[in-house]
Order: structure tokens, then C-alpha cells, then sequence
């Protein structure tokens, strides 16, 4: 069974070669404009023409170079961000665990962003404070449950991210090269609970640059460079291809 | 929205709580701050130049407790996009919710403002009637109205930051062009039409009204603003959800 689709997904970002956040810089670019002054951002397509599914249970790798769309894509499937054109359909409750944190705030304490993350991810209150010793626990973080997030290091608030990720019970995990800033034994630890959720029929979605973890974890590999989908399919041939093209580079 | 409720709540909670954070007296701030002002504004409006209004202090401060509920509202919604940037770059979920909850939290101050401050009212000669059964309305009233400004002030400031210094401006020109500090009465009446038509000068009216002369605030007092909220909550709503799928972008 499907559980995420994608058809035909674009996204294009502006970037400007002049920063205007103010009206009054807006004005002044407007007028130049009007000198005769081309417009002064490009369009840059961070997506173009990705289509792809991915089946219940079933575990995708995303990989390929920076700059390649990989978060990109993460964050329209997370709804994050809105794509320009294309359909995303994702059938089930996800998520994500983006480059660092999962959506802390950095003045709240481990225990308040917990709570706050956890009602966000559609968690009663009442079920958050009764797991809380547990998702302190699999972060290692009990002592610093009242601590600011801004003071716990950055391995530290992965943790509790990836901590609380996990207690919401969502059907779909997009991961983001997240699991790079922990420690060994804290890596190993969120493997095997991985591989558990893969038994229980959860499907993860991961972005990563360590071709091992991909090739060990997922089915199926997508692999991007500069927006585009260069090959979809079998993992194992997917990472000889990047391997391949990264060399001939 | 009963999807929600939770949410709502969990976030009014951080937000209230972050208000304080890191300062000292914390909460003990929103009592302070209104009565310096009133001890202020006394000192300068009845003392030195003797505006003639009899009881000052019960006049200003539900005036001023009414203009600090929607200055102090709209300005902390302002920010409340971009002062969760972490959450809204990080996880999906209706951002309407955050400027809500961020209304919500300094609904929930302005009515503790009252509660510890209507007994001083009362201290310095305002007589307790029935009418004060009112205030919740008029709060209710005024809330409609903050929220309704407060969406498009939001979803502006993630795109232009300049909302925010424009808005700071318009307060100002605000806490003078409604009856604070004077009498509605002072107005000329070539001016009085326009001039009373400002739901913020309605609300601050009613309150007066209730707390200061003693009658109950005609329909129009609490028409007008409620009206006035819902337009804009409308346009405001419009303009906000045109806004949000770039936020993420902006921010």
C-alpha cells in the first residue's frame, strides 16, 4: 500500500542579489527599476519534476550532494514549505526531524518543549506528562529537564528530538541527516528503535550523506543533483550510481 | 477547532510564561507599569494642568487598562510569527494558532491587570455597581478586535519588518486620538462623527461608562468595535492565509 506520493513536484526559490526586507529598500529597488534596473533576484529551482511513491512500511533514502533538493523536499513533505507546482499526497501522521531539533523553542526548558512539541504533534497533555520520565530517559537528559533548551548542546537537543519524535507514534518519519550529531551510542540506540518501528509497519524517509546507514537501512534510494531526479530504485545500485558520477566529478 | 483546543491552551501557556521569563518581578511588571503611568499622567493632567476632571486616577486607569489590552495585544502578536521561527521551520501545524495564542496569553493579563486593580478603583472612590458585570463584554468585545488586527500585523512582519516600527508609530498616534487622557467631550463637533467611530475610542467609552460615570454603554459603544473586529477579522484573516505558505521562506 502507498503511503506517500509525489507527481511532478517543483519548487523555485527567489534569491536575491540585493537583500530587501524593509519597504523603504523595496522603494529604493522599485525605483531603480523603473532606471531601467533589471530585477534583482533570480529564480532558482531547488526541485524540478520529482515524482516518486513510497509503499507502508517501506523505508526510502534520499541522497546526493549539497545543494541538491534533499531538504527541500523534506520540508514540502512535511508541509513546511508549499511547492510551485506538483502534487504531494502523504497518507498518515509524520514526522519530521529536520537538521537540528525537531521545533524547540530555544527560552523553553526540555520539559516545556516536550510539552509544547509533543501537543503539536497531536499528543494530550495528560498522556505527555505520564511519558515523560521515558522520553527523558531515552535522550539521557533527566537531570536537565529544567534546563533552557539554548544551554543543552547540540547533540543534546537532537536527543530530546529525536526522543520526542519518536514517543508521538507518527506513521511517517522524515529524517534529516539528524542522527549525525550524536554520539555512537546514542546513534546505535535510535537504530535499533528505527529498525523496530520498520517491523511495526512505519515508513522512514532518510537523508543522509552516510551511504552506509542508507545502503544498511533502505529498500529503495532516491538520488538528486541540483533538483533533479538522476535515479529511483534499488538502493544498492542507486549508491554505486552517486559513487560512480561523484567520481568521474 | 476543538482539534486544537489543546494546542491553544499548551501554547497561551508558553507564551504567558515566556512574557516573564527572565525578569525578576515578573507578572508584578503589569500592575507596576499601569500605575506608574497613572501616578504620572495624574501628576501632569490634574495637578499641574488642572484639566478640571474631577477624580482622575478612577477616570485614567480603566481608560488606560483598555488601551494597554489592545496596544500591548497587537504588538506582542506582531512578533509572534517570528519569534517562533524554531517551530515554524521545523514542524507543520495552522499558524494562526501562535498569533491566537499569543492574544490569548495578554487576554489572560489584562484580565488579572483588572482583577488586582479593580479593588484600588474602589480604594480611590469608584463606586461598586452592578454595571461592572459589563467588563467581561466589553473585554470579549475588545478581544474580537485585537484578534482582527493582529492577524495581517503578524503575517505583514514576517515580510516587511517595517510593520513593526509603523505600528509602534500608530499606537502613539493612538493613545492621543482616543479619549485617555481628556474627555470625548472636548471634541468639536465638525470632528465628532469621524472621531467616534474609532472602536478603540468606543471601547474606551464603554469602560468609562461602567467604571466612571456609572451608565450602561449605549448599544453603538459595543457595536461599533464588535463590528470593526469582524470586518477585520475577515480582511485580516484573508491576508493571513495569502501570506502563510511563504512564511517558512521569509521568516
Amino acid at each position: 500500500m502507498e503511503i506517500v506520493r509525489v507527481e511532478d513536484l517543483w519548487k523555485k526559490f527567489k534569491i536575491p542579489h540585493e537583500r530587501r526586507t524593509t519597504i523603504f529598500e523595496n522603494i529604493i529597488g522599485a525605483l531603480q527599476m523603473l532606471g531601467g534596473k533589471t530585477l534583482s533576484y533570480e529564480e532558482f529551482w531547488a526541485l524540478k519534476d520529482v515524482s516518486f511513491t513510497v509503499a507502508k512500511g517501506e523505508s526510502l533514502g534520499v541522497i546526493g550532494e549539497n545543494g541538491s533538493g534533499k531538504s527541500t523536499l523534506l520540508k514540502i513533505l512535511a508541509k513546511i514549505l508549499r511547492p510551485d507546482k506538483g502534487n504531494v499526497a502523504a497518507n498518515g501522521r509524520i514526522a519530521p526531524i529536520l537538521e537540528l531539533g525537531v521545533g524547540f523553542h530555544p527560552d523553553l526548558t526540555a520539559k516545556e518543549n516536550i510539552l509544547v512539541y509533543g501537543t503539536i504533534m497531536g499528543l494530550k497533555n495528560s498522556e505527555l506528562r505520564k511519558r515523560m520520565d521515558s522520553i527523558l530517559q531515552f535522550a539521557a537528559l533527566e537531570r536537565f529537564r529544567d534546563a533552557k533548551l539554548k544551554n543543552l548542546s547540540s547533540g543534546m537537543q537532537m536527543r530530546l528530538g529525536f526522543s520526542v519524535a519518536m514517543e508521538t507514534n507518527p506513521d511517517i518519519f522524515l529524517v534529516d541527516e539528524a542522527l549525525a550529531v550524536g554520539d555512537m551510542g546514542f546513534q546505535r540506540k535510535c537504530l535499533s528503535k528505527f529498525k523496530e518501528f520498520k517491523n511495526e509497519g512505519k515508513t522512514i524517509i532518510l537523508v543522509s550523506h552516510a551511504l552506509n546507514l542508507v545502503k544498511e537501512f533502505c529498500e529503495r534510494t532516491l538520488l538528486l543533483s541540483r533538483g533533479e531526479m538522476i535515479c529511483f530504485g534499488e538502493t544498492e545500485a542507486v549508491v554505486d550510481e552517486y559513487i560512480k558520477r561523484v567520481k568521474v566529478a | 477547532m476543538p482539534r486544537y483546543s489543546e494546542l491553544v491552551r499548551t501554547m497561551t501557556i508558553k507564551e504567558f510564561k515566556l512574557r516573564y521569563r527572565n525578569s525578576a518581578l515578573g507578572f508584578l511588571w503589569s500592575l507596576l507599569n499601569p500605575l506608574a503611568m497613572m501616578v504620572i499622567l495624574t501628576l501632569v493632567f490634574s495637578t499641574l494642568l488642572r484639566g478640571g476632571i474631577e477624580n482622575f486616577p478612577v477616570f485614567l486607569l480603566p481608560a488606560l487598562l483598555v488601551w494597554r489590552f489592545f496596544s500591548i495585544g497587537t504588538s506582542m502578536a506582531l512578533w509572534s510569527i517570528i519569534g517562533n521561527a524554531s517551530l515554524v521551520t521545523k514542524v507543520y501545524f495552522p499558524r494562526w494558532l501562535l498569533v491566537l495564542s499569543s492574544n490569548l496569553a495578554n487576554l489572560v493579563g489584562s484580565t488579572l491587570e483588572f482583577l488586582v486593580l479593580l479593588p484600588l478603583l474602589f480604594a480611590l472612590g469608584m463606586k461598586l455597581s452592578w454595571l461592572t458585570a459589563f467588563l467581561p463584554a466589553v473585554l470579549a468585545i475588545e478581544f474580537v478586535f485585537i484578534a482582527g488586527a493582529s492577524l495581517p500585523l503578524a503575517a505583514l512582519n514576517v515580510y516587511y519588518r517595517d510593520i513593526n516600527q509603523i505600528w509602534e508609530i500608530a499606537l502613539q498616534a493612538g493613545f492621543f486620538l482616543c479619549p485617555i487622557i481628556y474627555s470625548a467631550s472636548l471634541i468639536p463637533s465638525s470632528y465628532a462623527l469621524l472621531y467616534s467611530l474609532n472602536p478603540m475610542t468606543r471601547i474606551i467609552e464603554s469602560i468609562r461608562k461602567i467604571f466612571y460615570y456609572g451608565t450602561l454603554p449605549a448599544a453603538y459603544d459595543l457595536g461599533v468595535p464588535l463590528l470593526g473586529g469582524l470586518i477585520l477579522m475577515m480582511f485580516g484573516y484573508a491576508i493571513f492565509i495569502k501570506l502563510e505558505p511563504r512564511f517558512a521562506e521569509e521568516i
